[in-house]
């Protein structure tokens, strides 16, 4: 029975989001108070009905309910509780619905903090909001329904969640991910209500900012966190791999990330006005084109979902709709808009616009290798394939003066900066980052002109640059506890999110280069050697889980003699689904991993192990991490949280 | 123009949107052989069999007949064993190509022809036997130069020795009388 509340809560919410894109828009564009009041009790509602809804599918997990097909397609009575409700997630219909939800959530949260926002203004961002939830909704009801049910002859059983997906990682992977996509869906809305209203100044950019710093944060978490499951789960080590879908999150992302620097200028300095528009329009435009990718088969990819044209069909139109509809808007309204504000070749506003061009740079790079076999085979002209070298040739050149400037970029100031106060702060800079570089490489590896080091010098460049411009930023407060305490949020957060982009580069360029692996053949007793690590089998036994039978290795690690540490790697076997998973063992440490993944039985008494080392290895989520923590404190400045007409005077002298 | 200049994202997009609406009706796995309308490439190779005859693209000229790629080993090549004697049956001319699985000497793995010989003859005893005869590529070298990127693959080959028709994935009922049956006919003419 609660399947069918779900379901009827669905269809409500359809019709809620008819309401809300309709009556705070003919509010907004007539006039009228009481349709533009109505906006936010119907987001509101939006949400009661998609979260029960939601609740409702969960429920029909957790209470193994196989009459629903999807439940039915995607769980199984043996599969543990946790899975079970992670489970919903793990297919297209109900990816869908947790989709919807996180749309529903997002808007009611603008319709939760933007109270103090010009009502008009609101009444536009929820309509533009309902009217991509109507595109959305539909697309659940009618084609992707997750409350389909197959009474009467429904299985006594369910064919089981895919098991790749049955991991920790996973449980967190997909909500983080949607809460970044779709976030950028109010940034999105904060555009095109400005472009509605027409009217361009500053403040539209500091509105959508904080929104736009929270999708970006949880879009950041979320890339971070499907790399690190595959990472432990596909049992090659491997941790990024130029997947059509992952480079459908990683462009809205790099396009995000220009947003974040472009709203600065738009806001402090009321410049880059139209690009600014347009990146907005862009990052939500790159999530939908990710969805439709995902979700149409277009792409061959191992995280497309069951490919059903009519979808992909559905999806385009709504992909034509909302991105052409936005576009041609922009275009028309765009035109007459100008800035006024000057600055001159050495500014921040200069340094900037290079920091846009670069991440738009390379997000061209992603979408050209990811649809450019797509286009090569509709042309006629055969089918290729566009695999890591290209995308690592081409990120290599661009990471180098992307990050040269990204050092130089917080110590320069708006409009126009003199050369010499900077030279010698950037000394010191460049004398700290030569100490840095050359140390970790002589204490870890020797030292030698390769990718590592250049990995290093960019690494060491953009984190002693971010660190040493904070102590004077803090100096200037007069001593450093005191600056500690006046500093505002911000500027604490772009700190962190720079050196979390130092520690990636370090990360990605050391394991890049000191990774070693070996296959090899192994009885119980044997003993490999690998980068000076001891590898010892000790015993290879059965092993029994609850959906689940395989075989689990121990061995020990020792390091010239001295132990190490113990690992335990499994091989599984789901009868129900029948395959194979790799439960890799992992050893981490900040300077290195060590990895091993167990492979065929060969014979009676020995068997098939992949082995790694990996340095440096953590740093990659390590830098993840502290960027998107960088964006959270970010949000926590107290100027997000002042409204009134006065202190956004103050807000521009201070500027 | 610099009205017009607002226009070029709309405009990029619209240009996307119609590749993307063609990719929504091909198959992405779908790819143009390259060895299409090419002849056999030329090679020796032993019969499975009777490893003393040697095959080679000449000796095969004269009749159409279906090179069909497969191993043991290969659990859909098993399954399409019995529709392909069915196709013998009817008259069809079907020659098995041998897909080796390459030995790893790290792992202790030897070739041994006569192991392989009761394998496949127990494997045709039981599941039917479709084949006139089978080529052994031990080394993989034809089947490389046919651009084979799994097993099974089925190749119709035509009185001249042309490849008139690459066909990947197994041969059922369903893909005979779509995609194969018609062009074999036109051949026999």
């Amino acid at each position: 029975m609660i399947a069918e509340y779900g379901q009827l809560a669905l269809t409500f919410a359809f019709c809620v989001s008819l309401a809300l894109a309709v009556v705070p828009l003919y509010g907004s564009f007539k006039g009228n108070q009481i349709a533009l009041e109505l906006g936010n009790p119907l987001a509101y509602a939006l949400f009661f009905l998609t979260a029960f809804s939601f609740w409702a599918l969960s429920y029909a997990f957790w209470a193994n309910d196989f009459t629903v097909v999807y439940v039915a397609s995607n769980s199984n009575s043996l599969l543990p509780w946790y899975y079970r409700l992670t489970a919903v997630w793990g297919g297209h219909e109900g990816s869908m619905l947790l989709w919807l939800l996180v749309l529903a959530g997002w808007t009611a949260a603008v319709a939760l903090f933007s109270r103090s926002l010009p009502l008009q203004f609101q009444g536009r961002i929820l309509g533009v909001m309902g009217l991509i939830a109507v595109g959305f909704y539909a697309f659940v009801l009618f084609m992707s329904n997750p409350f389909m049910l197959s009474l009467p002859y429904y299985p006594v059983d369910g064919r089981d969640l895919n098991p790749l997906l049955q991991d920790f990682g996973m449980i967190i992977h997909p909500p983080m991910l949607y809460m970044g996509y779709v976030g950028f869906a109010v940034s999105f809305a904060f555009a095109i209500a400005a472009l509605m209203g027409g009217k361009f100044d500053s403040t539209w950019a500091r509105w959508a900012r904080p929104w736009t710093l929270a999708a970006w944060m949880f879009l950041t978490l979320g890339i971070m966190l499907g790399s690190w499951w595959a990472y432990a789960e596909l049992g090659w080590g491997g941790w990024w791999f130029w997947d059509p879908v992952e480079n459908a999150s990683f462009m809205p992302w790099l396009v995000g990330t220009a947003l974040i620097h472009s709203l600065a200028v738009t806001e402090k300095r009321g410049t880059f006005k139209s690009w600014t528009v347009l990146l907005a329009i862009g990052a939500f435009s790159l999530s939908l084109l990710g969805a439709f990718l995902v979700r149409s088969g277009v792409l061959v990819s191992v995280h497309s979902f069951a490919a059903d044209p009519d979808r992909g069909l559905y999806l385009l139109a709504f992909l034509l709709v909302v991105v052409g509809g936005s576009l041609l808007l922009y275009a028309i309204r765009m035109n007459s808009v100008r800035s006024q504000a000057r600055y001159e070749l050495f500014s921040r506003e200069v340094l900037l616009w290079g920091n846009n061009i670069f991440l738009l740079t390379a997000t061209l790079v992603v979408l050209l290798g990811t649809l450019f076999p797509l286009v090569h085979k509709e042309l006629g002209l055969g089918s290729i394939s566009i695999g890591e070298p290209f995308f690592n040739q081409l990120f290599y050149y661009l990471v180098i003066p992307f990050s040269l400037l990204l050092g130089l970029g917080p110590w320069v100031r708006w409009k126009q900066q003199q050369v010499q106060p900077l030279l010698k702060p950037m000394s010191l800079v460049a004398i700290a980052t030569l100490i840095l570089a050359l140390g970790t490489m002589a204490a870890t590896q020797s030292i030698q002109a390769n990718l590592a080091l250049l990995g290093l010098l960019l690494g060491a460049w953009v984190g002693s640059s971010a660190i040493f411009e904070l102590l004077q930023r803090l100096q200037q407060f007069g001593s450093i506890t005191q600056g500690l305490t006046k500093l505002n949020a911000s500027h604490f957060g772009m700190t962190l999110a720079h050196i979390g982009f130092a520690v990636l580069v370090v990360g990605v360029a050391m394991t890049k280069t000191y990774s070693v692996e070996t296959q090899v053949r192994m009885k119980a007793g044997d003993q490999v050697e690998l980068a000076g690590y001891q590898f010892k089998l000790v015993e290879v036994y059965d092993l029994k889980g609850p959906n689940y039978s395989g075989e689990a290795a121990e061995l020990d690690v020792s390091y010239q003699g001295d132990y190490v540490t113990h690992l335990h790697a499994e091989k599984r076997f789901y009868p129900v689904q029948r395959s194979v998973m790799t439960e890799a063992a992992v050893h981490a440490r900040l300077s290195r991993d060590l990895y091993v993944a167990l492979g065929e039985s060969l014979s009676e008494d020995s068997w098939a192990l992949s082995l790694y080392v990996k340095p440096f290895v953590r740093w990659i989520w390590l830098g993840g991490l502290l960027m998107s923590l960088g964006g959270l404190i970010a949000l926590c400045d107290k100027r997000y949280r002042r409204r009134t007409a006065s202190l956004d005077q103050k807000d521009k002298a201070d500027a | 123009m610099r009205k017009l200049a607002f226009f070029i994202p709309f405009v990029l997009f619209i240009g996307l949107s119609v590749f993307l609406f063609s990719g929504l009706f091909s198959d992405p796995m779908a790819r143009e052989s390259s060895v299409l309308n090419k002849p056999l490439p030329a090679f020796s190779l032993p019969d499975l069999q009777q490893p003393d005859n040697l095959w080679t693209a000449e000796k095969l000229k004269g009749k159409p007949y279906l090179l069909n790629v497969w191993g043991t080993w290969c659990v859909t090549c098993n399954a399409e064993l019995a529709y392909l004697t069915e196709l013998r049956e009817q008259g069809v001319m079907i020659i098995g190509l041998y897909y080796q699985q390459p030995s790893d000497a790290a792992f202790g793995e030897v070739f041994n022809l006569t192991a392989l010989q009761q394998e496949v003859k127990l494997k045709l005893e039981q599941q039917g036997d479709p084949y006139q005869w089978n080529i052994l590529d031990k080394d993989r070298t034809l089947i490389f130069d046919l651009g084979v990127t799994g097993a099974p693959e089925t190749f119709l080959i035509d009185t001249k020795g042309m490849i008139r028709y690459h066909h990947i994935g197994d041969i059922n009922p369903q893909v005979w009388q779509q995609k194969l049956a018609a062009a074999y006919q036109s051949l026999q003419e």
